[in-house]
C-alpha cells in the first residue's frame, strides 16, 4: 500500500556501517548505537531531525552489531502510528534480491527495493547514522523540487584542510554540481570564498525513480557500490540534474549544526563543543528537542564527602550519577555514573554506568559503559603509561573500552 | 556463435523461439522454469537469457534476481504477454523488457543490442 501523502519522502537511514574508525567504542554496538552527549546515541540526532521536520516514514537499514541499535530503537522511538502510515522500521538484511552482506551505502538501498516499491514515494531521503547534526529536511526537499533535480546533496561549509578528509562538492553559481570528489588533495573552493570548500553531509534527496535505475545500474558495475565513490560521481559525471543544498547559506547559524564523528578523535572534540559557554548545537532549543530513551533512574546527586565538596562544572551531569565529594570539569557523565571521594574527572566522556573509585584522577579520556575504575589511579596523566594499557588517539584521548577490569 | 538461453514454462513457446533463433544463427538452449534456468547458467553460462515471468514455482522476476546474483553482467530480457510487470522495480534490472507479441521482430532487436553491449568479461 502506498502510504499516505506520496510527496513526503520515505526515509532510508543507513545504519549498517562498521564503524571502524571508532573502534573500540564499536566492539559491540552499530556506531549509530554508540552514545552521545550523556543521554542519547548517535542515531537520535538523525531521527530527531526526522520527526522534527515531519518525516515520519522511516526505514532504518541496520547489519553489523544491530542488536544495542534495534532494542535502542524499540525502547526509544516506538512513538510514530502504524495505523497512520507512520513508522520508524528497522530493517536487518533480508537477503531477498542477493544472497550477500550489504557491499556499500548503494548496494544497501539497491538490496531493498522492496521497501521502495511497497511505499513507491516520490521522493526517497537518504540519510545515515553517522553524524551529530541538526537540519530542517524540509527546504532542502522544497529546494529540490524548485530545482527539479535527479538528486539534491544537502552540503556544510568547512575550512579547506578539513576538506581533504571528506567528499568535496564544487557548484556552480546556481548550485548545480560541477564536481564531486572524495578525499581530494586540493578540494576545490567555494565561488565566493576561496579559503572554503562545500563538502557532502551524507544527507540526499533522490526522485524514486531516478535512485532506483542509479542503483541497479551501479549494482551490474564493479564498484564499491557507495554514493559517494561511485554513484554521485557517476551521475555528476553524466550530466544529470544534481544540486547541492548549502545549509550555512540557507539557515541561520543557530539552526544547523553539523560535525562529523567518525574518529575517536571527532566524537571527543563534539563532546567537548557541547560544553562550551555558547555551543553551536543548542540541546536546549525547546524548538528542536531531541528525543531518546532515557531510562528510569532518580535524580542526579552531588554530595560532600566530609570536608571534601561535590563540585561539577562546565559539565553535563545526566540523571543518576552521584558525585561523593569529587571534582567534574569539563565533562560529560551519562546515566548511572559515580565518582568517589577526592577524584578528579576532568575532560572525559564517562559512559551509562562507569564508576569512578576514591582519589582517582581522569583526564581526556573516554570511558566506556560499565567499567570500574579503581580507587588512587591515573589515567591520561602519563601517555606513557596509557599507552601500556589503552588506545591513546592522535589527539591524546585514551580510551578506556568496555569489559576492561584494572586493579 | 552467440548462446541464448529461452526461459518459458510454454512448450510451444519455447519451441518457437529456438526456432526463431537458431534461424537467426544463434545457438539455442532452453529451460521450462527458473530453477531449471538457473542450473543452466551455473552449468555454462550464455551470452543471454530470455526470461518469462509468469512462471510456476519460481517466477521470471524472482529468477531474475537470482541471475543477478550469480553473475549480474549476464543480460537478460524479460519477455512477457504482461506489460504491467515493468513497472515493478525488480523489472529494471532486466536489460530490457519486451512484450509477447505475433511479432517477434521486437524481440529479436532486443538480443541483438543486449548482445552488442555486453561488456568484454574480466
Amino acid at each position: 500500500m502506498a502510504g499516505p501523502g506520496n510527496g513526503t519522502p520515505l526515509v532510508m537511514l543507513l545504519a549498517g556501517g562498521q564503524g571502524e574508525r571508532l573502534y573500540p567504542l564499536t566492539k559491540k554496538r552499530a556506531k549509530p548505537a554508540v552514545p552521545f552527549g550523556g543521554l542519547y546515541r548517535i542515531i537520535d540526532f538523525t531521527l530527531s531531525n526526522c520527526l522534527n521536520s515531519g518525516m515520519k516514514r522511516i526505514y532504518v537499514l541496520t547489519q553489523h552489531k544491530s542488536l544495542s541499535l534495534d532494542r535502542h530503537i524499540r525502547a526509544a522511538w516506538s512513538i510514530l502510528h502504524p495505523e497512520l502510515g507512520e513508522f520508524i522500521q528497522t530493517v536487518p538484511p533480508q537477503l531477498q534480491l542477493v544472497s550477500r552482506w550489504y557491499a556499500g551505502t548503494a548496494d544497501a538501498v539497491f538490496q531493498n527495493l522492496d521497501l521502495l516499491e511497497e511505499e513507491r514515494p516520490q521522493y526517497v531521503l537518504i540519510v545515515s547514522g553517522d553524524h551529530i547534526y541538526r537540519m530542517d529536511y524540509e527546504p532542502l526537499l522544497r529546494f529540490h523540487t524548485q530545482q527539479a533535480a535527479d538528486l539534491t546533496i544537502a552540503c556544510t561549509e568547512v575550512a579547506c584542510p578539513e576538506a581533504t578528509r571528506m567528499g568535496v562538492v564544487e557548484v556552480d553559481g546556481a548550485a548545480r554540481v560541477l564536481s564531486f570528489t572524495e578525499k581530494p588533495s586540493a578540494p576545490a573552493p567555494l565561488p565566493q570564498q576561496p579559503s572554503r570548500a562545500l563538502v557532502n553531509m551524507g544527507v540526499y534527496v533522490f526522485n524514486t525513480e531516478t535512485l532506483v535505475r542509479t542503483v541497479i545500474a551501479d549494482a551490474k558495475q564493479d564498484t564499491e557500490h557507495d554514493f559517494g565513490r561511485n554513484v554521485i560521481p557517476t551521475m555528476v559525471r553524466s550530466q544529470r540534474r544534481v544540486f547541492a543544498f548549502d545549509i550555512v547559506s540557507h539557515s541561520p547559524a543557530t539552526r544547523h549544526y553539523w560535525q562529523d564523528v567518525g574518529t575517536l578523535d571527532s566524537y571527543f572534540d563534539a563532546h567537548m563543543e557541547l560544553l562550551l559557554p555558547q555551543p553551536a548545537f543548542d540541546l536546549f532549543d525547546p524548538s528542536w528537542p531531541i528525543r531518546t530513551h532515557a531510562g528510569q533512574y532518580p535524580p542526579a546527586l552531588m554530595r560532600n564527602a566530609g570536608e571534601r565538596e561535590a563540585r561539577a562544572v562546565n559539565s553535563i551531569v545526566s540523571p543518576g550519577c552521584i558525585v561523593t565529594g569529587g571534582t567534574v570539569v569539563r565533562s560529560v557523565l551519562s546515566p548511572h555514573v559515580s565518582v568517589g571521594a577526592g577524584a578528579t574527572v576532568e575532560e572525559s566522556i564517562l559512559m551509562p554506568g562507569v564508576r569512578v573509585g576514591e582519589g582517582t584522577h581522569i583526564r581526556r579520556a573516554i570511558v566506556d559503559e560499565n567499567v570500574l575504575i579503581p580507587a588512587a589511579v591515573k589515567i591520561g596523566c602519563n601517555h606513557d603509561d596509557d599507552r601500556r594499557r589503552f588506545v591513546v588517539t592522535p589527539g591524546g584521548v585514551v580510551i578506556v573500552p568496555e569489559g576492561t577490569l584494572m586493579t | 556463435m552467440a548462446r541464448i538461453l529461452i526461459v518459458d514454462d510454454d512448450d510451444n513457446q519455447r519451441l518457437l523461439y529456438r526456432e526463431l533463433f537458431e534461424e537467426e544463427g544463434y545457438e539455442v538452449v532452453d529451460a521450462s522454469d527458473g530453477r531449471q534456468a538457473l542450473v543452466c547458467i551455473e552449468r555454462d553460462p550464455p551470452d543471454a537469457v530470455i526470461l518469462d515471468i509468469n512462471m510456476p514455482g519460481m517466477d521470471g522476476l524472482q529468477t531474475l534476481a537470482r541471475i543477478h546474483d550469480l553473475n549480474r553482467r549476464l543480460p537478460v530480457i524479460l519477455h512477457s504477454a504482461y506489460a504491467a510487470y515493468q513497472d515493478q522495480f525488480v523489472s529494471w534490472i532486466a536489460d530490457a523488457y519486451v512484450t509477447k507479441s505475433s511479432d517477434p521482430e521486437a524481440l529479436t532487436q532486443a538480443v541483438r543490442a543486449v548482445l552488442a553491449k555486453k561488456p568484454a568479461e574480466g
